[in-house]
């Protein structure tokens, strides 16, 4: 099984542990990925603010060059799996607008055009539809460990655009952390924001909200939270102390990323999967 | 054990059962859904207008052009939830944009023809000429018209019209309208008294004092003086409750407040009902299912109307084809009981892909409703009431004012008579428009010629009478009383099988002790709910008090009329009479019962003759 | 079939969560239900409801959490969604309880006036005469009249929930670009403004006012649009403009994010001093360095171009 994996910035940058475990475990599981090269970033969900026209055009010749290799494209951030399959979506579902950004591509002189060939999927949709890659490897490491599943928004939403499953009723987070041997819990801030995107333009409700996911975690007796989206991880994990202060709370929750879980539930070990360059709860995650 | 006490044990089991929660802060409010000075009782209002929807919004703007007018509009429910929203097709009116060769005579003569001959013809003169200006003005206020190639607003036909003049915005002619007017009321600062279920007109002996409210979200009662009131609270449907397209709201509560003081309910027994309004719930099937193809079969599978109508089949009139639908089903050939009896309409031998692509919402509702796959299956569908045509009569269409002074009225609530017996398609919208914005003018007018007459003890002695019937009322005990939707049930029983969509004399007479009957167990109703806050039961119990006053017009009005024309169909008497009935039914109600009096049809240049398409 | 709703109830300063058992029929909607409760089992039982054909917009609430129109959905369907017998209705989120299910829609009047919810027409127009607009101008707005005031959208509306003071209602924001896309319109600008000074850029782009509109339509890519449009009419000096710009600019200069540059773009030098204890702690575990070089994209040039022609083709449509 082969994919172009699309990394997105963070992962190059503040998330590189991300990065790391992701290719350790791939690794692991056999599943082969090759980055796309030169790949720009997917607008974080801001660029089409500014232009929206430019930032379709930037995703559309990303998805291109993937296109070109004839993969389907891998990508293991909720914004990044958004903007590309939004991109995707209304590309394909509008033969003028496609006709008008290929003109673009090619009056900027990139070599391919968009065609619409490569289907798009995140790291958590993969591992969902094909447990047979991992379910003989699994450990036991994570016998007994409450973990809460946290989805963030946009794995989910909009529905037309991210309709892997019941955007209002998902279950493949939970599905997952259960057949990686831990038991799934249901807290009520599963499906919440946890604020990233408005970091600059609400600051004060974005850190409240970053304690409240943890906090509701802690209510339902997770020792750890699991996120399929690596914005969503920065959030909770390096604004963690911001979040409690907010809040007026003094649980620290440790913040996973996706490919860490799986990573150690497969054998690996905290430092294998980068554990130590979390900001929140370094004292807190009992495994590995 | 009995059904009641089963009932009770049940809600009280599942009181018990319930978590009670503490209230938190979080619930406490302070409403604005009633002006400040409305509560403090130092406003007397120039112009108060009942009703949000199209009439009520667009009269608000026309009195309030005028900033030192005082108007308000109150509404039961909150400003854009009204029947208005639920008209697809468009408004009339004589533009020359889409279609030169239009005429204010023509579409006079179309609506007159439409409603068989029983429009007032200088009142359908003055609509014609005014309905178009009327739509102009609503492209000022932002109205998202659909446009032609010129940039102008363009125009469909709709059936009975013989030139395309309905301006429209997609199939949601009346969404578009109610959102604009609202706009611009936000935008006007036009004071809304919302949630607020008017009870009575409040009259100091024959000044009018004002109008009496029940506050829903505190049960409160208040009375609100005003120099004038305009009536515009929407159509009566819901006398037929399950077999209508109308919302819930359409009770005809204003119609009953202006009889109460006298203003005559003209022409009650005009009710228009429409083919295909599905079976299980009388939600409407768009006319456009029978343009495209759709076909009607009875329980034998048999295409009947090709018995009724032999050259236009489904093509016929609403009219024809709702009365041929209703004969199959009195005739043991429709499929079901009851009042959910219908007969198929069969789409499937159209291409899926069209279905889809053209009837989407057709396919929608019966798939949601039904439960039924229209592209595989026929769905079972059976006339539904659809619009009033009669209503508090207004005695002058150059103002709106009705014959009580001070007393106005609007929109489907009121019968000036434009749309005669029949209504045809994008009428409804452009008279709301057009004598909206004439009776908020007519009432500002008024009320700038004239002091406040009334007096505020009348208005505080109708509110104790009302609380003192709430605290009675509410705390009536189930045992022995059956419920109000008990009884509308069975109101709606009478109004649907004996002066539906057919109706002969002995019916009429039937239905009319039969009301009566529910009218004595209204009286003694149990409604079960004492609460001061957001009583909807309550609510309901004064909307069905109302009904069945509605309907009791209805029948008194098809009893008189001994002839079939427009939406009345006397199996006793199928033929049209102009000699006798080229006239309007005006209905009385005082202490000693109804009372009928007549009042002739005004004819200026359209002399009838048989309607025929 | 049986189905159990769990309903919360709010009456005269009690809460509580009450259970009833309905008998499904086919075609029976959660306002269907609520309906039969009502006539047959508990007067008491309160909600709004006038159309029941999803137009009038007076029925939306919330079942298991999500805002639904009540008149619209079937039972039957979301028993199958959350495979369940049981299901929760609430009142919709972010609006006070009046009573039960009933919620207070005059604070959201008050909201919409903010955005100046009305059509100011150019001077060459007149009642008398109408307005002029080309089909394509109409299609340009069309999707955005078509909003029912059903609130749904701002029901999980991330940011309202936190604090609505420094924030609209999705469906503000909808009439806002209605009106500023709208040519008939000589203010769009002043309507762009007003979105702004109302907390445009507070959005969380969470994408739930979008999952919840019944009718389809896509507020939070409205919001997107009014923020692309106030960098269109020069009202763009916010730190949320900025940030969006910051993130914009590195795409075209080197195809990805500068972290370590972002927040001293989005908020200046000085306001971003004041996070340096952030930094600090970032740089302790090694996710943050200051002296590293951000990269740049080999292919820089044609993604500049391909930001330039995009561009310009977006100006050459204005």
């Amino acid at each position: 099984m082969k994919y172009a994996l699309f990394p997105g910035c963070v992962l190059e940058g503040a998330a590189a542990e991300a990065y790391t475990s992701l290719k350790k475990v791939c690794e692991a599981i056999g599943l082969e990925i090759e980055e796309i090269q030169n790949w720009t970033c997917c607008g974080a969900s801001h660029a089409q603010g500014v232009s929206d026209l430019a930032s379709l055009a930037v995703n559309a010749r990303n998805i291109s060059i993937a296109e070109n290799l004839g993969l389907p494209i891998l990508t293991v951030c909720n914004t990044c799996t958004l903007q590309l399959r939004m991109a995707k979506y209304r590309l394909d579902h509008d033969t003028a607008l496609k006709a008008r950004v290929n003109g673009i591509l090619k009056e900027a002189g990139h070599p391919y055009e968009y065609k619409g060939t490569s289907e798009i999927t995140h790291f958590l949709w993969l591992l969902d539809q094909h447990p047979e890659l991992f379910e003989g490897k699994v450990t036991g490491a994570l016998a007994g460990m409450k973990v809460a599943g946290y989805y963030g928004c946009h794995i989910l939403r909009p529905h037309e655009v991210m309709n892997y499953e019941e955007g209002e009723h998902p279950e493949s987070l939970e599905r997952l952390i259960r057949r990686l041997g831990a038991e799934p819990v249901w807290f009520d801030a599963s499906r919440k924001c946890c604020g990233f995107h408005a970091q600059f333009g609400a600051e004060h409700d974005v850190m409240t909200v970053t304690g409240q996911i943890a906090a509701s975690a802690a209510r339902a007796d997770a020792s750890l939270v699991v996120t399929p989206c690596p914005l969503c991880q920065m959030q909770l994990d390096m604004y963690g102390p911001e979040g409690r202060e907010a809040v007026h709370s003094d649980t620290e929750m440790p913040i996973l990323h996706l490919q860490q879980l799986v990573g150690l539930a497969i054998g690996m070990s905290k430092e294998d999967v980068g554990f130590n360059r979390h900001v929140t709860g370094q004292s807190k995650l009992k495994i590995g | 054990m009995s059904n009641e006490i089963s009932r009770r044990t049940f809600i009280k089991g599942a009181a018990a059962a319930g978590v009670v929660l503490s209230a938190s802060g979080c619930f406490s409010w302070n409403g604005r859904n009633i002006p400040e000075k409305v509560r403090r009782g130092d406003v007397t209002y120039d112009v108060l207008i009942i009703g949000s929807g199209g009439a009520g919004m667009r009269a608000a703007l026309a009195a309030a052009g005028n900033k030192d007018r005082k108007v308000a509009v109150m509404t039961k429910l909150v400003p854009t939830r009204s029947a208005s929203t639920m008209a697809q097709g468009g408004m009339n009116g004589v533009t020359g944009l889409t279609d030169p060769t239009d005429s204010i005579e023509s579409h006079a003569f179309d609506t007159i023809k439409g409603g068989d001959y029983l429009c007032d013809q200088d009142a359908v003169e003055y609509f014609a000429e005014r309905a178009g200006k009327n739509i102009f003005e609503m492209d000022y206020m932002g109205y998202p018209y659909n446009r032609q190639e010129d940039g102008h607003f363009h125009s469909r036909k709709m059936g009975g019209h013989s030139h395309p003049r309905a301006a429209y915005f997609e199939d949601r002619a009346g969404h578009a309208m109610v959102h604009t007017l609202f706009e611009q009321c936000l935008d006007k600062g036009i004071d809304f008294i919302s949630e607020c279920q008017m009870l009575e007109i409040s009259m100091a002996g024959d000044k009018l004092a004002g109008v009496i409210a029940m506050d829903m979200r505190t049960g409160n009662f208040i009375g609100i003086p005003a120099k004038t009131v305009l009536i515009a609270t929407g159509g009566y449907g819901r006398a037929y409750w399950v077999r209508t397209s109308n919302p819930y709201s359409s009770t005809g509560d204003g119609i009953v407040a202006g009889m109460k003081v006298g203003i005559p309910f003209k022409d009650p027994e005009m009710v228009q009902f429409h083919p295909t309004g599905l079976s299980v719930n009388g939600v409407l099937l768009s006319e456009s299912s029978r343009s495209e193809g759709a076909i009607l079969l009875n329980k034998n599978r048999e295409r009947f109307m090709e018995k009724y109508a032999p050259e236009k089949k489904e093509l016929a009139t609403r009219d024809i084809v709702a009365r041929s639908i209703a004969t199959e089903i009195e005739e043991g050939r429709g499929v079901g009981e009851g009042l959910t009896a219908g007969v198929y309409l069969d789409f499937t031998h159209i291409p899926a892909e069209r279905i889809h692509e053209r009837l989407g919402q057709v396919y929608d509702l019966s798939k949601r409703f039904a439960g039924v796959d229209i592209t595989k299956e026929p769905v079972l569908i059976s006339p539904t009431c659809h619009y009033s045509m009669g209503g508090l009569e207004m005695a002058d269409f150059h103002t709106g004012e009705t014959r009580v002074p001070g007393i106005y009225t609007a929109g489907e609530c009121s019968c000036v008579s434009v749309h005669g017996a029949n209504r045809l398609g994008a009428n409804s919208l452009s008279e709301v428009l057009v004598f909206g914005h004439t009776a908020g003018d007519g009432a500002a007018a008024y009320a700038k010629g004239h002091p406040y007459e009334g007096s505020q003890d009348q208005l505080a002695k109708d509110c104790a009478k009302w609380k003192d019937h709430f605290d009675e009322v509410t705390t009536r005990p189930h045992e022995g009383n059956r419920t109000v939707p008990e009884i509308r049930d069975a109101m709606v029983q009478t109004m649907w099988f004996k002066a539906g969509v057919f109706r002969n004399g002995p019916q009429l007479e039937e239905a009319a002790k039969e009301l009566a009957k529910h009218e004595e167990d209204y009286k003694k109703c149990y409604v079960g709910d004492p609460s001061h806050v957001y009583n909807t039961a309550f609510e309901q119990y004064v909307e069905l008090g109302n009904l069945l006053q509605i309907s009791h017009a209805i029948v008194q009005g098809a009893i008189a009329r001994k002839e079939s024309r427009g939406g009345h169909t006397r199996r006793d008497f199928p033929k049209r009479d102009d000699a006798n009935f080229l006239k309007h039914t005006l209905i009385f109600k005082d202490e000693t019962g109804y009372r009928a009096e007549y009042k002739d049809v005004v004819i200026t240049k359209y002399p009838p003759k048989e309607r025929k398409y | 079939m049986q189905a159990t709703l769990n309903i919360h109830r709010f009456v005269d300063g009690k809460k509580w969560v009450q259970t009833y058992k309905v008998e499904v029929q086919t075609g029976m909607t959660i306002l269907g239900a609520l309906t039969e409760i009502k006539e047959k089992q508990d007067p008491t039982l309160s909600f709004a409801c006038s159309c029941r054909s999803s137009i009038c917009g007076a029925c939306a609430t919330r079942v298991n959490g999500n805002a639904e129109l009540s008149c619209e959905v079937l039972v039957e369907g979301l028993m199958k969604r959350y495979r369940s017998e049981e299901l929760t209705i609430e009142p919709l989120g972010n609006f006070r309880v009046i009573r039960d299910l009933v919620v207070d829609w005059d604070p959201k009047y008050a909201r919409i006036k903010k955005i100046r919810p009305v059509v100011h027409p150019k001077d060459e127009f007149s009642a008398e005469k109408g307005c002029l607009q080309s089909p394509a101008d109409f299609n340009k707005y069309k999707k955005l009249a078509g909003c029912i005031l059903c609130g749904s959208c701002v029901s999980e509306c991330n940011k309202n929930a936190l604090n609505e003071d420094d924030f609209l209602d999705p469906f503000a924001f909808v009439k806002a670009l209605k009106i500023a896309t709208d040519t008939r319109d000589k203010d769009a600008k002043d309507h762009v403004k007003a979105a702004i000074d109302a907390g445009l850029w507070a959005c969380f782009n969470c994408q739930e006012c979008t999952a919840k509109c019944p009718k389809g339509l896509d507020p939070a890519g409205a919001i997107e649009k009014l923020k692309a449009l106030s960098f269109q009419y020069k009202l763009d000096d916010n730190v949320g403009a900025r940030h969006a710009k910051a993130i914009y600019d590195d795409i075209q200069e080197s195809g990805t994010l500068d972290e370590s540059k972002l927040n001293i773009k989005s908020e200046g030098f000085l306001a971003a001093g004041l996070r340096l204890p952030m930094a600090l702690r970032l740089m302790n575990v090694g996710k943050m360095n200051p002296m590293e070089k951000h990269p740049v994209n080999p292919e820089i040039k044609t993604i500049d171009a391909v930001v330039k022609a995009a561009e310009a083709a977006e100006k050459e449509e204005v």
